[in-house]
């Protein structure tokens, strides 16, 4: 066939309605907040463009409960098409080592009992641009983390319908992302038996009180409270009960951790690597932000902190650099796995630049580090929150 | 002032003739200082600081790479690796050679299209330009092609039928189309293009196939003018 080269560039216009034409499979930023208004990417910091992850930036965690359009997003794949997870054409399969199999719909999911908690949801790799040396991956900063209200019903209440055999000691998930190519492998996950069948961990369908957005795994994803999120599989389609924890590189390989601390090395760990599970205490800085200019005199630090599944017993901030901390107070809502807003009054006295601090502790005692301890992965930041902001007169 | 500037050449410095090393009276003017208002251990320390810096820029200097590497290693990444995932990943990451090593092992492990010698050219320009110790911005892979190239490009401006063989097609779209749109054009992650009403409309299916579109990447610096026109003859004959 003959193509015109100047021909094609006088039709160059008409490629505005290319997508009409073709119609789009992929699903796009846009299609997958759909009713949650066309909010797009604005208020979120994206790192890869495709597939999308996004994180909040900590300004929004000024407020306990993070909007679903300025939650952060993380997927391998990014969403399955629109269509293949509507509620009429989606299914859930329980099978393996169970002694009834089920395929239900949604609507028959939700004839168990309905459960509401409000948890933190957190990136293993959130914080991982801070370790040094640097490594691959994502580089999120802080924002790959916020706080939902999650309703669902108890995976404990699914499992017990289907009757888990003897043998089974672990609950895969698989969820109905696909790699572009059939070479990659999928994006299976599996928890010990024990976590399944705690009464908090849910087969969620709202976040904050909607449908579950199409970026966020609707319409059905799992939550694990006080784990990190990779166990919180989106877009839930199967799930497998087995006799030992699932094969493949997303588990054996990918969000691992050394047992024991390792030298920072590109090599090999040089420990025994297990599954991240729980996540560590944490605090965060949500304002001022870095770089603001602040007023001499009161000025208000807040900020939020987690611990998993445990509380939140202090957190302090320092604002001279690290070398005197002061306890911050409490404020609003405590809930399990739910993150504690905190506040702090700062008298800032001396003018210029002056770095924020902040550091928790928890239930258990555990106190952050100034920085983490350094894995291949990358994972489970959890060293101080700090920022420099500057006092003018 | 800062050592930065030196290694934030890397790639670049490498695509135009390297005059870029800055010397001791450019660097301390950068930083608005004046000598006499120096203590003779301040100056001692700058000399000692600036000296650092142009050794370190020498070594980059020896471990950039040639224009025309560059130029196909970032054709390269277009081609086979945002196939899957956007070029935004891959340049925010600051890895040494063995890691960069491992992960393109992983890739072409997972199915990344690369033969042996085209890794091995991306691990080259990747362990130069994306190191441990490289400034935290630099530009897009697909800005630093734009800047570099594009030889190809120019055959825009050239006029002229240009006639597609659909013999040839065929192998073209099973190298560069068929990871997402399928095979024999049926569709895949990408949509359905055998029969597909784009192949009629000219206009839009150069301007997707040069330019991209949503999650499709742009192919104008991978994939020639004859061999696009290839691709369509064999798609318009299935």
């Amino acid at each position: 066939m003959t193509v015109s080269r100047r021909a094609w560039l006088k039709t160059l216009l008409q490629g505005i309605g290319v997508g009409l034409v073709v119609g789009p499979r992929f699903p796009t930023v846009d299609a997958a907040y759909g009713s949650e208004g066309s909010l797009g990417t604005g208020p979120l910091t994206v790192r890869v463009t495709r597939p999308f992850d996004a994180e909040t930036p900590v300004r929004e965690f000024t407020s306990w409960l993070t909007p679903n359009e300025r939650f952060f997003v993380r997927s391998h794949f990014g969403p399955p098409a629109a269509e293949t997870v509507q509620s009429d054409a989606w299914r859930l399969t329980v099978k393996g080592l169970v002694k009834e199999g089920l395929s239900v719909s949604l609507k028959d999911l939700q004839q168990f009992e309905a459960v509401t908690l409000t948890a933190v949801l957190q990136c293993s790799g959130n914080g991982r641009a801070h370790h040094r040396p640097k490594v691959p991956g994502v580089q999120w900063e802080r924002g790959a983390v916020g706080n939902a209200q999650w309703t669902g019903v108890r995976l404990r209440d699914v499992l017990q319908q289907a009757g888990v055999k003897p043998q089974g000691l672990h609950v895969q998930f698989q969820g109905a992302d696909r790699p572009v190519l059939a070479t990659v492998p999928l994006f299976t996950r599996s928890i010990p038996l024990a976590k399944a069948l705690h009464p908090d961990t849910l087969l969620a369908y709202e976040m904050n009180g909607r449908p579950l957005p199409l970026l966020h795994g609707a319409p059905l994803r799992v939550i694990t409270p006080g784990w990190m999120a990779e166990s919180c599989m989106k877009w839930l389609t199967e799930i497998t009960v087995r006799a030992d924890e699932t094969p493949g590189y997303y588990m054996q390989q990918a969000y691992r951790i050394p047992e024991t601390a390792v030298q920072p090395t590109s090599g090999l760990p040089g420990s025994a690597m297990v599954p991240v599970e729980q996540m560590l205490v944490k605090s965060l800085i949500a304002a001022p932000a870095e770089g603001d200019t602040v007023r001499k005199g009161p000025v208000t630090i807040q900020g939020v902190a987690w611990a998993g599944d445990v509380a939140v017993t202090q957190v302090e901030v320092s604002c001279d650099d690290g070398r005197t901390w002061e306890p911050a107070r409490f404020v609003g809502e405590e809930q399990p796995y739910a993150w504690r807003q905190w506040q702090y009054i700062w008298n800032a006295k001396s003018v210029g630049p002056t770095a924020i601090l902040c550091r928790a502790t928890d239930a258990r005692g555990e106190r952050q580090p100034v920085t983490s301890p350094w894995n291949p992965g990358g994972f489970l930041w959890s060293g101080w929150d700090r920022l420099t902001v500057t006092v003018a007169a | 002032m800062s050592m930065r500037p030196t290694s934030s050449r890397v790639v670049l410095a490498s695509l135009k003739p390297s005059t870029d090393i800055p010397r001791p009276s450019r660097t301390l003017g950068r930083g608005g200082l004046a000598w006499r208002a120096l203590s003779p251990f301040t100056i001692v320390l700058l000399v000692i600081l600036v000296a650092v810096a142009i050794t370190a820029a020498q070594e980059e200097e020896r471990t950039a790479v040639e224009p025309a590497v560059a130029r196909k290693a970032a054709t390269l990444i277009l081609a086979r690796c945002a196939v899957c995932h956007t070029t935004d990943l891959i340049s925010q990451q600051r890895l040494p050679r063995d890691r960069w090593t491992a992960t393109v092992e992983k890739m072409v492990h997972w199915g990344a299209d690369l033969s042996k010698d085209e890794a091995a050219l991306l691990v080259q320009y990747l362990s130069a330009r994306n190191h441990p110790g490289a400034p935290d911005q630099l530009p897009s892979i697909e800005n630093e092609l734009a800047m570099a190239q594009p030889a190809r490009e120019q055959g825009v401006a050239t006029d002229g039928p240009l006639t597609g063989v659909a013999a040839k097609g065929a192998g073209l779209y099973a190298h560069n189309c068929q990871a997402c749109h399928g095979e024999g054009a049926a569709g895949g992650a990408g949509p359905k293009l055998a029969r597909n009403r784009i192949l009629k409309n000219e206009g839009a299916f150069w301007e997707t196939v040069l330019h991209g579109r949503g999650p499709m990447p742009a192919w104008g610096a991978v994939l020639s003018h004859q061999e696009i026109a290839d691709i369509h003859a064999w798609l318009a004959s299935r």
